[in-house]
């Protein structure tokens, strides 16, 4: 199973709003909904693991910190993205990252 | 398509996840016996919603192509979208009469460009398969709007149920949903007479109710007169849920569902409340507080109990008092006894409200990624992503690999 993690992005939320609609106007059954978003968290991780090629640093204060269940939350402050091309400068941000290396399958956390 | 490609990688990249997505769960949506159609519908609503976020430049979708440059006229002339939605609605009534489906699909390109435009809600039009084609057809319009102007241009439910030729033993049942939500339910009774039947918006899933082969009553909390196309008869008519539920069940799976203003904005149109069997009929402008307070004896359906509807039925309080008596006195001792039955909540003076302060703002800034290693010297802290998707000051970013330093 890919990871969930990218379901709550602009991509992800629209698709979840969108399939919410369906459901409400009972076109599909919430069954099949949740088949297209572990199509979609499968199409997500394959398309950013391949498609996309480009670097981004940045920089900033640490606000907050969290490692629970392998994964990592921060928050920081005044932060600067700089990428190649352009600059982005936000006053906070929201990281949420989960373990890049044992990205194939979850169960590998359970003993 | 070069220069593009090298700015910004994120519409292609959406666009190819969306494709991959729609392609791979084509099966799937065969498979539960769901028609393509829903599937084409789901992509559209996707990629609508992309572009109402705003979140992402230079976005566009297979049909949109070709409009974006009537898109940017459209953005300019904002004052010209009532005349054009003047003209849709001759469109929509000219493919009401024809019912071509490219037609529909030509307006609907039309008013998604305008949806865009506009970033009004959405409706969904469905129109009732004919007697000469079976599918059925969808058109998004837009605001309450243009039922104004429909109903200006002398087009009334009345008159466009009469150019769809619908046979006059079959009562069409149709429903109305306006900008706010609130479904309109516009029944045409054996005497030719039409009502509109107001319902709180809660009840959307009414719309499949209303279909045949279910014996169900929904929630009418009052019927209205109809539009001024001159319906003739009007108060001193009660319809009770019972029959309005009979006249649903006689069509047969043609469910017409059309925008229409809601009653509350034409006041000039006469508007008679009809209630249901328990008072007279008061004229008013506005229906929905007292809708919610007349349907007290009837099978109580998804009242809505709060809110304006609160205080307002005296029956439903006799009735509570009795039930309630007891244990009004069970709470009050107790409250006598905790001395903070209500106020137990309000002990939240301990919480930091710093995060109270900093959410406050539109766009919280996101990053979603996977880590590659996470390092901290002392308070210096060392960050390597990847495959991220960052969400910053409303706009979406994609990295492969992020390097990052911060200082706790």
């Amino acid at each position: 199973m890919a990871y969930q993690l990218y379901r709550n992005t602009t991509l992800g939320n629209s698709l979840q709003e969108s399939l919410d609609e369906l459901i409400q106007t009972q076109q599909i059954t919430p069954q099949l909904a949740l088949q297209v978003l572990l199509q979609f968290d499968k199409a997500i991780n394959t398309a950013l693991a391949s498609r996309v090629r480009n670097r981004v640093n940045f920089r900033g204060s640490l606000n907050t910190y969290r490692f629970c269940d392998n994964v990592w939350t921060f928050v920081l402050n005044d932060v600067e993205f700089r990428e190649v091309t352009d600059l982005v400068k936000v006053d906070k941000v929201k990281i949420v990252a989960c373990d890049g290396k044992s990205e194939s399958t979850q169960n590998k956390n359970d003993k | 398509m070069a220069s593009s490609a090298n700015s910004n990688p994120v519409p292609k990249l959406y666009k190819s996840v969306i494709e991959d997505v729609i392609n791979e769960v084509r099966e799937l949506f065969l498979d539960e016996g769901v028609d393509e159609q829903v599937l084409l519908e789901l992509k559209t609503l996707w990629e609508n919603k992309l572009l109402q976020s705003k979140a992402v430049e230079g976005f566009h979708t297979e049909e949109q192509a070709a409009l974006q440059a009537a898109q940017l006229q459209l953005q300019q002339q904002q004052q010209q979208q009532q005349q054009q939605q003047q003209q849709q609605q001759q469109q929509q009534q000219q493919q009401q009469q024809q019912h071509h489906h490219h037609q529909v699909q030509h307006v609907q390109q039309v008013q998604h460009v305008q949806h865009v435009t506009q970033a009004a809600h959405t409706q969904q039009v469905i129109l009732p398969p004919q007697q000469q084609q079976a599918p059925q057809q969808q058109v998004i319009v837009q605001d309450p709007k243009i039922l104004q102007h429909m109903s200006a241009t002398g087009m009334s439910a009345a008159a466009t149920a009469a150019t769809l030729a619908l046979p006059t033993g079959v009562t069409p049942y149709q429903q109305l949903i306006t900008s706010q939500g609130q479904i309109l339910q516009v029944v045409r009774a054996p005497n030719g007479a039409q009502y509109l039947i107001q319902q709180p918006q809660q009840q959307i899933l009414l719309q499949q109710q209303m279909q045949p082969g279910g014996v169900q009553a929904p929630v009418i909390q009052q019927v209205l007169t109809p539009l001024q196309g001159g319906m003739p008869q009007q108060t001193g008519v009660i319809i009770q849920p019972q029959q309005i539920v009979l006249a649903s069940n006689k069509v047969q799976g043609n469910t017409q569902v059309m925008q229409a203003a809601p009653m509350a904005q034409q006041p000039g149109q006469a508007a008679v409340q009809v209630q249901q069997v328990q008072g007279a009929a008061a004229p008013q402008a506005q229906p929905q507080q007292q809708a919610q307070a007349q349907p007290q004896a009837q099978p109580p359906m998804m009242l809505q109990v709060d809110g304006a509807g609160d205080t307002s039925s005296e029956e439903d309080e006799d009735e509570e008092e009795e039930y309630d008596e007891d244990e009004e006195e069970e709470k009050a001792r107790e409250g006598g006894e905790d001395g903070q039955v209500e106020e137990e909540p309000l002990n939240s003076e301990d919480d930091v409200s710093d995060e109270e302060d900093q959410e406050l703002f539109d766009t919280e800034n996101v990053v979603v990624c996977q880590y590659d290693k996470i390092h901290r010297s002392k308070n210096k802290w060392k960050f390597h992503l990847k495959d991220g998707i960052m969400n910053l000051n409303g706009k979406d970013y994609v990295f492969s690999k992020a390097i990052g330093d911060a200082e706790w």
